[in-house]
């Protein structure tokens, strides 16, 4: 009860003491906003990727394409783990939308029902994502024509002030024609094939825009276009006679342990690739089969040490903190050698005059890390309105989807780091207070207290 | 007389100096303030001389890449009439070296893969470029000799190509490359779309692309990411003709020019911003004039802006964290001079009853601020410089014992850890720490000179 009173005279009376306070919540929020905004992004990195490219991707060994996709689909929808399955056929390709512009693009061979299943497609496409039934690529008002999709930076590019693109003058584009050239490997035994017995042959594809695709991530929407998988196989790979794709792109059912999943999708691959496509073990062994955090992983690994390594910055700039709060505590202890010396006088231990300031340093502590916790909390949560400010006043516009990937600041708390980070402040909060603590519990009161 | 007047405002102020010194001395708490500027400036110069470098290499390789200044157009279409403007550069005494480029996107057959990839296709003649550009230092196997770039080992009848060294070497974990002696025998068969000066595609009737092959005849390491990943050198004029633009009027996509030594660059992009209103104006009648009205004059960093602001601003973003986390110092000073005004109230008020104004006590107090500040910046700069000369052995040492590296070399683009202090930045880091040293005194001083002797000397208070 002693202590308790005297921390709270203190705190009251010793108007220095908030200075600490201040230096502990200063600090707590902002490493709670760094870590917050570093796992943030990590989080939306990777769940963009799964957005896009669904929970796991089966792409066969490079430059390899493989026929019965369908089949294989069908098989792996079977199994229990597995939801729903799309098959992928890609190509670089130039894209011609427009007078004068040209787009290098990655384009992308789907059947959108079936993708939608798997990713987040359709809440993606700007004219069909309101719409009742399966996104499909049939061209509003022209049902005959090759429809295709666009990713929306191919067509606009963000404001360069609000970072945010011009839907109306995009939805005008809509229906418009579009020129895809792309091209495969034939077999050729003339000489232009160098002897190798095959060579590049160009193909173009005029297609009308069916619609816009807006994932949010500027790198997919500025270089990836979409057109039926049937259509670009027959262009690309009509030697093949039938249909052929390069992934598989998996979604896996609700609380399914992903090591099993992969394990039971690697099993029915190998018996496919074996039996039905007649490839020999090494080469079915050499398909990629992982999930889409797993292709990310060296990325996310190179963001989090980038994180750690900002957090060891601005955590040894904080050890100031520490030396701050044992000034505050030695000025207090030196202030009130005769309260301490009282106390003594009346009994008290030189144990417990020692806990009165590590529990006033813990309790500063707890204070700080508080108030530093709910300031990285509205901060964290508002970031992307103190971005707009910042845009208003200075003009200035920090985050940008082109350089940043995502059109927004991602502002979700990491309660768990904002935590550890509350208790290190803690604890930084008691070692500052510790050395006070010791001279004010060997103060002899024989000596604070005579008159002379 | 003189001399006599310089001795006695020498011994007037000559007690601050000895107090301020004592007080330093004496007073074990200031040590803490000294500790904390120190531990501050050290890692502030640490943090701000490598971001400093990364951002200072960036902007140099991007101004490397594009000379002193861009005359030209985003659109693929690009401008006619480009050798009478050149013709005009070339005529002025600030010109050093001009560059017609084409620039274009392409499809090309991956060397070594038999696959395609997309590229940005840069048509240059390589000798006239390295003249505007450091084209001719990003080379491999021609850096002494740029003309012959595109001038493959094999005559097989072919031109050669330069490929971004990304596309055709692998990066080992120190960032490296490993090149052979020769470049080694790759066709690479490159398309693109020729377009009209209107836009439309040339041939719109027949293949719609154009295509042609090219020898892999060097490799071209700029150090930046996008550009070393994504590009791909064809001469000038075959690259004009592949994107349509060899007709009459040729046209291309834009200008690069470097200036001479000691012509400022925002004077020299002024100089040539007004020769190109006039060269518009006297082409107002020509029939593709109106192609010339997309075409804007831009400094490297105007041109570069996208990429160099990303990197300052990151720059920014940090100084003003530092700044934020520094306030901690300025609260330590505080805390510091607060307790030493405290206990040296007979100090001040002795002072003051033998005729020490308010703001000679200030300034006693600020200049032992001022010594703190010096002192801990002193010890936190010698500290930051002395880990920043072992930074990269220390980096080296946690990747061969831990394979801890600050930054995968295998991903980023960079070398070493810049380690050079900038006197410029330093300068900034030591004024900031002495300003908060001074800032956190204040208060206290303040303090110290609102003292009345009468009360700090009476004899209840001794």
């Amino acid at each position: 009860m002693l202590k308790l009173f005297l921390w709270l005279r203190y705190l009251r009376k010793k108007k220095i003491v908030l200075l600490s306070i201040a230096a502990v919540a200063l600090s707590v929020s902002l490493l709670i906003v760094v870590a917050s905004l570093f796992t943030g992004f990590i989080d939306a990195f990777e769940q963009s990727a799964v957005e896009t490219l669904g929970d796991v991707v089966l792409a066969a060994p490079s430059p390899f394409k493989f026929a019965k996709y369908e089949l294989l689909v069908e098989r792996l929808e079977q199994i229990s783990a597995v939801e729903a399955a799309s098959a992928v056929l890609s190509a670089p390709g130039l894209l011609h939308v427009g007078k004068g512009d040209v787009h290098a693009v990655e384009v992308w061979g789907i059947d959108p029902a079936r993708r939608a299943r798997v990713t987040a497609y359709k809440s993606f496409l700007v004219r069909q994502k309101a719409s009742p039934g399966e996104p499909s690529f049939e061209v509003m008002d022209s049902p005959e024509k090759t429809g295709g999709f666009v990713g929306i930076g191919v067509l606009a590019e963000p404001d360069e002030m609000t970072d945010e693109y011009d839907f109306a003058a995009v939805e005008k584009m809509l229906g418009s024609p579009a020129v895809l050239t792309t091209g495969s490997l034939i077999e050729d035994k003339g000489p232009s094939s160098g002897g190798s017995g095959r060579r590049f042959k160009r193909r173009t594809i005029p297609f009308a825009i069916a619609d816009v695709v807006f994932t949010g991530v500027y790198e997919v929407d500025r270089s990836v276009a979409y057109l039926p998988i049937e259509q670009l196989q027959q262009t690309l790979h009509r030697d093949e006679g039938g249909p052929v794709a390069d992934r598989i792109q998996i979604k896996l059912a609700p609380d399914v342990d992903v090591e099993v999943a992969l394990a039971e999708i690697r099993g029915v691959w190998q018996v496919f690739a074996m039996k039905e496509l007649g490839w020999g073990a090494y080469l079915a062994n050499d398909a990629d089969i992982e999930t889409a955090k797993q292709m990310q992983s060296r990325w996310v690994f190179e963001l989090k040490k980038q994180m750690g390594l900002l957090l060891v910055i601005f955590g040894v700039v904080s050890f100031s903190v520490v030396v701050l709060i044992f000034c505050i505590f030695y000025l207090i202890v030196r202030l009130k050698q005769k309260d301490i010396a009282i106390t003594k006088s009346c009994g008290a231990a030189s144990s417990s005059v020692a806990w009165v300031f590590v529990g006033f340093g813990a309790c500063v502590g707890i204070t700080g890390s508080c108030i530093g916790v709910v300031l990285g909390y509205i901060i964290t949560k508002n970031i992307n309105v103190i971005e707009d400010w910042i845009r208003i006043a200075f003009g200035l516009k920090l985050w940008k989807s082109s350089v940043y990937m995502f059109s927004k600041i991602p502002n979700q708390v990491n309660w768990d780091m904002a935590l550890r980070i509350a208790l290190l402040a803690i604890g930084a909060a008691i070692v500052g207070a510790l050395i006070p603590a010791l001279v004010a519990a060997r103060t002899r009161p024989v000596e604070i207290l005579r008159y002379e | 007389m003189h001399w006599a007047q310089s001795v006695l405002a020498l011994r007037s102020r000559m007690y601050k100096i000895i107090l301020a010194i004592r007080y330093l001395i004496r007073c074990r708490i200031t040590y803490f303030a000294v500790l904390a500027v120190a531990l501050c400036v050290w890692i502030v110069v640490i943090v701000m001389t490598v971001m400093t470098g990364l951002v200072g290499g960036y902007k140099l390789k991007n101004h490397k890449f594009v000379g002193d200044c861009v005359v030209g157009t985003k659109s693929l279409v690009g401008f006619a009439y480009y050798e009478d403007f050149i013709k005009m550069l070339e005529d002025t005494d600030y010109v050093e070296g001009v560059s017609p480029v084409i620039k274009s996107y392409a499809l090309a057959g991956q060397p070594g893969t038999g696959q395609d990839i997309r590229l940005e296709m840069i048509g240059v003649d390589p000798a006239r470029h390295s003249q505007a550009t450091g084209f001719a230092e990003t080379l491999h196997y021609h850096v002494d000799d740029v003309s012959k770039v595109f001038e493959p080992r094999e005559d097989g009848g072919l031109s050669g190509c330069v490929i971004g060294i990304d596309r055709i070497l692998e990066r080992d974990s120190n960032g490296r490359y490993t090149a052979g002696p020769y470049p080694a025998d790759i066709e690479v068969a490159v398309s693109c779309f020729p377009l009209t000066s209107r836009g439309a595609l040339v041939k719109a009737t027949t293949g719609l692309v154009n295509t042609k092959t090219f020898y892999y005849s060097d490799h071209s390491r700029t150090g930046l990411a996008r550009v070393d990943s994504s590009v791909i050198y064809l001469p000038f004029e075959q690259a004009q003709l592949l994107c349509g633009m060899g007709g009459v009027p040729k046209r291309v996509n834009a200008i690069h020019i470097k200036f001479k030594p000691g012509v400022r660059l925002q004077e020299g992009c002024q100089d040539v911003s007004s020769l190109w209103r006039m060269f518009k104006q006297a082409k107002t009648d020509e029939s593709q004039s109106y192609l010339l009205d997309a075409v804007t004059v831009q400094s490297w960093r105007v041109h570069r802006r996208m990429f160099i602001a990303a990197m300052e601003k990151e720059q920014a973003m940090l100084t003003v964290m530092f700044g934020f986390v520094g306030i901690t110092t300025v609260f330590i000073v505080f805390v510091v001079f607060y307790m030493i005004v405290s206990h040296k109230r007979k100090d001040i008020g002795i002072l003051k009853s033998v005729g020490v104004s308010n703001a000679n006590i200030v300034q006693l107090f600020s200049g032992f601020a001022f010594l703190i500040g010096v002192l801990g910046s002193s010890i936190g700069t010698v500290a930051g410089w002395l880990f920043l000369l072992k930074i990269n052995r220390i980096e080296t040492f946690l990747f061969e014992r831990f394979g801890f590296q600050l930054w995968d070399r295998v991903i980023f683009f960079i070398g070493d850890i810049p380690n050079e202090v900038e006197f410029k930045v330093l300068a900034v880091i030591v004024l900031s720490a002495i300003g908060a040293c001074l800032l956190g005194a204040l208060v206290p001083s303040l303090q110290a000179a609102s003292l009345r002797p009468a009360e700090t000397l009476q004899v209840g208070q001794l």
